[in-house]
């Protein structure tokens, strides 16, 4: 079976967006942060279980309240719920309010909810404040169940995980339910915190950096002297709807989501496979999904997390998706200034697609004082590249193998 | 096992099923099923492939394995197929023995292994890189709503324009029948029993489906829309699936979503009863 593709089926658009992230909460904010090269990443408390005396990462310094009018939290109530729960609700609605959808009782409007690990970060958490849900045999409703109640949402809601590209599937999943006519609009994203367990568990694994002497220095993908991601936390929700169900209502579209490849390697459930066949096959698919040639990608947001193995094999699948257009193509890294968002990284860099498309620039890779031969591209070191942006690809690879790309189309 | 009014419905959506298996394991079986999953005659998977695995995604793989054995051979191959995976808490064991040490012993006790093998997206993953399958892979639900969203979403990315450029995807239902308590260790307490779900989901016009699954959207909203552990989703689905298949008098099962929706399971009426058991036990 060869999918059908969806440059044959109407157009699905981006019509609001919702971002808590290491460098703001406000897509103005965020886009300016982006192609100013302002990096996110600061020294934090190690706490009781850092396995170094100077720990790093790139954390949400405040989560903003969401509007009154969604969600009908004031900020006492709101601050109560759980961190994780914060993280999601407040893009989510804000998402919402940007988009000014009506969630009337008729609107058939459905959640996506891209997060890899949220029990493990639920009984973590629940743990260190001196809880025992972990022991105990309960199953509570997920967020994403909780979250669609409390915005009186009615249409499907599901949690999707594939590791870091989590939220890239979202919009995936979301895409087909808007194409199937299952729903009118969809809320699609994802979300990740920083947790003590998580940092341990990636340190000992030995996928992040160890440059505690600078830490905006730390995240450096595609650099030479890369040592591993830094730990990152936020993400982003869109909101997305048919191109005519959009204009039906007034809303102006920011971007398409004109394309969408998913693939598996197939090979580790950790280490990117050294054959980019499969990789490549992602990029390939969402480009010919959205109808646009090689040639045509005006911008390429790389997954590229500044691991040694990841970021050579990310390479070699852009160089042949691309084949002989690569090197006309320019490619970043925002991970270099957000960190790496996990669960909601997919959903980020697709903001930082969105900003090279709104801005006409491309934003930069922060740290990349010497490229890797091994990263054979056309880089965009240290500042923003003033470009034409029409079409922009993004990446996001995960554990298991899992690959997928997001094509972004600026809006007509 | 309790039968359900239908709804009537928009159009239905429809997808085929063209093998499953439903497995059952009690926690002290696992370990050996980490070295040999699967029935008799089963294709080995790489050397300890399954060593760090949480259990869920060892009862999953063998579920998927027990379903491919009930295929010719010829249609045993696996490259051109995804994975949905909708577990049920997974991973939970590690976690808690992982949280038990970790006041004691420090950051350095924590295993790499806990984010790649014991979260949500891990079942499918380790199903996708054991048996080299190229489609999509994902992790779906992770709590008691899971069979529902797992359904919906194989559902979604396997109809036609769904965005799975695939043959099929493997939906693997997974959960423990009876959530374990755990003592303060994070040791299980008792012996529970582990199960596992494994359907091939097909575009509907693959003519080897046995039974067909269809999406249904009330014209009228639910009274009660499903979701939630009351019931036994998964056991009585996996039951159902194996009674639809041998050809009883059971024919269709409807399966609630937490929204208005409901997710039915029929048998094809030309599908002929096959000669073997389809559940099976580890």
């Amino acid at each position: 079976m060869t999918a059908p593709l969806h440059k044959d089926c109407e157009p699905v658009v981006i019509t609001g967006v919702g971002l808590v992230s290491p460098l703001g909460s406000t897509f103005a904010g965020i886009a300016d942060a982006l192609l100013a090269g302002v990096s996110g990443v600061k020294a934090i408390d190690p706490g009781e279980f850092g396995r170094e005396a100077r720990q790093f990462a790139a954390p949400v310094i405040e989560i903003p309240v969401p509007p009154a009018a969604v969600g009908g939290l004031d900020e006492r109530e709101f601050r109560g719920l759980g961190r994780l729960e914060q993280m999601c609700l407040s893009p989510v609605a804000h998402a919402i309010a940007d988009a000014r959808l009506s969630l009337g009782p008729g609107a058939r409007i459905g959640l996506v909810l891209g997060l890899g690990a949220e029990a493990l970060k639920t009984w973590e958490l629940d743990f260190l404040a001196g809880g025992t849900r972990v022991f105990e045999p309960r199953r509570d409703r997920t967020l994403v169940h909780r979250l669609a109640d409390r915005l009186g949402l009615r249409g499907p809601a599901v949690t999707v995980a594939a590791a870091c590209a989590s939220s890239g599937y979202a919009f995936a999943v979301a895409r087909s339910w808007l194409d199937a006519g299952w729903v009118d609009a969809c809320i699609a994203g994802g979300c990740d915190v920083i947790s003590p367990v998580g940092i341990a568990a990636f340190y000992n694994l030995r996928a992040l950096s160890r440059r505690g002497d600078d830490p905006a220095k730390a995240s450096r993908p595609f650099d030479r002297d890369r040592d591993g991601f830094v730990m990152g936390e936020g993400g982003g929700f869109f909101v997305l709807e048919r191109a005519s169900d959009a204009a039906a209502r007034g809303a102006t579209p920011r971007a398409e989501l004109a394309g969408i490849g998913m693939s598996s390697d197939g090979a580790h459930m950790v280490i990117p496979s050294t054959d980019p066949t499969h990789a490549a096959r992602a990029i390939s698919q969402a480009l010919s999904d959205a109808g646009v040639a090689a040639a045509d990608v005006d911008y390429v947001n790389a997954h590229a997390a500044g691991t040694p193995v990841g970021d050579v094999a990310e390479a070699g699948a852009i160089r042949l998706a691309l084949g002989d257009a690569t090197d006309g193509v320019p490619v970043s890294s925002t991970k270099s200034m957000s960190g790496h968002l996990v669960s909601g990284a997919a959903a980020f860099e697709a903001v930082a697609c969105l900003a090279a498309l709104e801005r006409q620039a491309v934003p930069p890779t922060l740290n990349l004082d010497s490229p890797d031969p091994q990263c054979p591209l056309d880089h965009v070191p240290h500042v923003a590249r003033a470009r034409r942006v029409r079409v922009a690809a993004s990446n996001s690879f995960g554990f298991g193998g899992s690959n997928l790309c997001l094509v972004l189309r600026r809006a007509a | 096992m309790p039968t359900r009014p239908t709804t009537t419905s928009s159009p239905p959506v429809a997808c085929g099923i063209g093998a499953h298996a439903f497995v059952e394991a009690r926690l002290t079986q696992i370990g050996p099923l980490r070295d040999r999953p699967g029935p008799e005659g089963s294709p080995p998977l790489p050397p300890r492939f399954l060593r760090h695995c949480d259990e869920q995604t060892v009862v999953g793989m063998h579920a998927v394995l027990a379903a491919i054995a009930s295929l010719p051979a010829e249609r045993r191959v696996c490259e051109r197929h995804g994975v949905v995976a909708a577990s049920c808490q997974a991973g939970r064991i590690v976690t808690a023995s992982s949280l038990a040490k970790l006041r004691p012993q420090g950051a350095v006790s924590i295993s790499p292994h806990i984010v790649p093998q014991c979260s949500l997206h891990s079942v499918a993953g380790a199903v996708s890189v054991a048996l080299g399958m190229h489609g999509p892979n994902v992790g779906i639900g992770g709590g008691p709503d899971a069979v529902a969203e797992g359904l919906f979403t194989a559902i979604s990315l396997v109809r036609p324009g769904g965005g799975a450029d695939a043959d099929g995807v493997w939906l693997v239902a997974s959960d423990w029948a009876e959530e374990p308590a755990l003592d303060e260790t994070g040791a299980a307490i008792g012996d529970p029993v582990c199960r596992a779900l494994a359907l091939f989901v097909q575009p509907a016009a693959a003519e080897a489906a046995s039974l067909e699954l269809t999406i249904h959207f009330p014209t009228e909203p639910l009274a009660s829309p499903g979701g939630g552990e009351a019931s036994d989703v998964l056991g009585d689905f996996a039951r159902a699936a194996a009674m639809c298949a041998g050809g009883g008098p059971l024919a269709s099962w409807a399966v609630e979503c937490p929204w208005p929706a409901e997710i039915r399971l029929t048998r094809r009426a030309a599908w002929a009863a096959p000669s073997r058991p389809l559940r099976e036990a580890a």
